[in-house]
């Protein structure tokens, strides 16, 4: 009934490499995501009908069906057509496609929420549809949705936990081992609980930084 | 003879995990709203450090994977306060509580929304702190609350998946085990999924007209 932290000590190495493989992870996943959501914003804004209601049906189904039921789709059903990947790739690559799903939305409303004056001073300019989008309706777009961009990335840091269960030693795959070498899974669980929502918690503080920092020339509107 | 082919009896087991899956969250979600809303209620009367307390244990709640969470619980309290927890417990116990702490910031930011002078005015008239909370906040409150509520709902359908990890027969856990007898992961994974997916819709469409029918009130009416 003695709460004895000092168990943790040799094995604060071993929980570090976790948190490195979680960190790693999620970089990458977010890295996926944005691209990923990038384009599907693109597909939800775009002015073909078809393609705008393709890219919601992947907005709905992913964000409306758990986690770990996409992630045991693809960690059980790609071996069955052929695609033999190791655990690792398929957790970012299901994180990839879930957060994808997540960011698309965050960069959309970025899109919609630019001044239709811009749109206009571009066209006036002569400049070619791609070249306004890629050149001023990105960067715009990215600049302002860094806030919920950052939330993305604050669940992928709480969803990729779930890697845990397809073998993937991560922080929580690794507290899980340290737990069971312990025998104590109390002290071992509640620091990992403490860890994830200190870690969670600096990286909000950098996410504001940033979104501050990037937008510091529209301090007046974005506030 | 290995029995790997799908049979009726299947759907009565989907039906079944469905039934444990909707069980749960129905119960989780009630007693983290009546929790959530008393929070938000001791908050409203600002007693001395049951706030910040509170406060503490819902960012430390909502900042952590619930993975982590549901394993605190399920192995950490019976190895630390000798305890017997099953399964079901565990799962009610974190689930509620996760729950609780988003509907907390609901219920905050609902009774932030009543506008300040309102309260003023009502005081003026003499009706105590409770009556206010009572007839003039609450209301309001409620129809404002509907929104980011039945959002919430369907995120947390999605979390009950987890309590799959500790050993809950639910929809998740009948999926892994039809996968693991009849090796045809996409088919039992697309149908898990499409059971969440339908459910989760069904609570969307339950929130979106209760929404309706709560506004139809508070809108002007003329004199």
């Amino acid at each position: 009934m003695r709460l004895d932290l000092t168990i943790l000590a040799p094995y604060l190495g071993f929980l570090g490499q976790g948190a490195a493989l979680t960190a790693v992870i999620c970089l990458l996943s977010l890295a996926g995501a944005v691209v990923l959501g990038m384009l599907v914003a693109i597909a939800r804004t775009s002015q073909t009908v078809w393609i705008r209601r393709l890219a919601f049906i992947y907005v709905d189904v992913f964000r409306n069906i758990p986690f770990i039921v996409q992630l045991f789709f693809f960690y059980y059903g790609l071996p069955e057509i052929g695609i033999y990947i190791d655990a690792i790739t398929t957790g970012v690559i299901a994180l990839s496609i879930a957060g994808g799903a997540y960011a698309s939305d965050a960069i959309r409303s970025g899109i919609l929420a630019i001044d239709n004056g811009i749109l206009e001073a571009a066209e006036v300019s002569g400049l070619s549809k791609r070249v306004t989008f890629t050149r001023i309706v990105l960067p715009i777009a990215l600049r302002t949705s860094v806030r919920p961009l950052g939330s993305v990335l604050i669940n992928m840091i709480l969803t990729s936990s779930i890697l845990s269960t397809i073998t993937v030693n991560e922080l929580t795959g690794q507290a899980k081992i340290v737990a069971s070498d312990t025998f104590r899974p109390f002290e071992v669980y509640a620091v990992l609980l403490v860890v994830y929502a200190a870690l969670t918690w600096l990286v909000s503080i950098g996410i504001s930084r940033l979104h501050k920092r990037l937008n510091r020339d529209l301090a007046s509107e974005a506030a | 003879m290995r029995y790997g082919d799908f049979t009726t009896y299947d759907l009565l087991l989907l039906a079944q995990g469905l039934g444990v899956t909707v069980g749960l969250f129905l119960v989780t979600s009630l007693i983290g709203l009546v929790i959530g809303v008393l929070w938000g209620v001791v908050r409203f009367y600002r007693i001395p450090l049951l706030t910040p307390l509170i406060t503490f244990i819902a960012e430390l709640l909502k900042n952590s994977p619930v993975l982590v969470q549901l394993f605190l619980v399920f192995f950490g309290f019976p190895a630390f306060f000798h305890l017997n927890v099953t399964p079901v417990q565990a799962a009610i116990v974190t689930l509620s509580a996760n729950t609780a702490a988003f509907i907390y910031v609901i219920a905050v930011s609902a009774i932030e929304s009543v506008g300040r002078e309102q309260i003023d005015a009502a005081r003026a008239f003499g009706l105590s702190r409770w009556q206010v909370l009572r007839h003039v906040i609450a209301p309001q409150a409620a129809a404002f609350s509907i929104g980011p509520l039945t959002a919430l709902l369907v995120n947390q359908l999605q979390v009950t998946s987890l309590i799959s990890v500790i050993g809950v027969m639910d929809l998740a856990k009948i999926g892994a085990t039809l996968n693991l007898r009849t090796l045809k992961p996409f088919i039992v994974w697309a149908v898990v999924g499409l059971l969440y997916y339908l459910t989760a819709k069904l609570i969307a469409a339950a929130g979106a007209r209760y929404e309706t029918r709560l506004r139809r009130f508070s809108e002007f009416r003329g004199l």
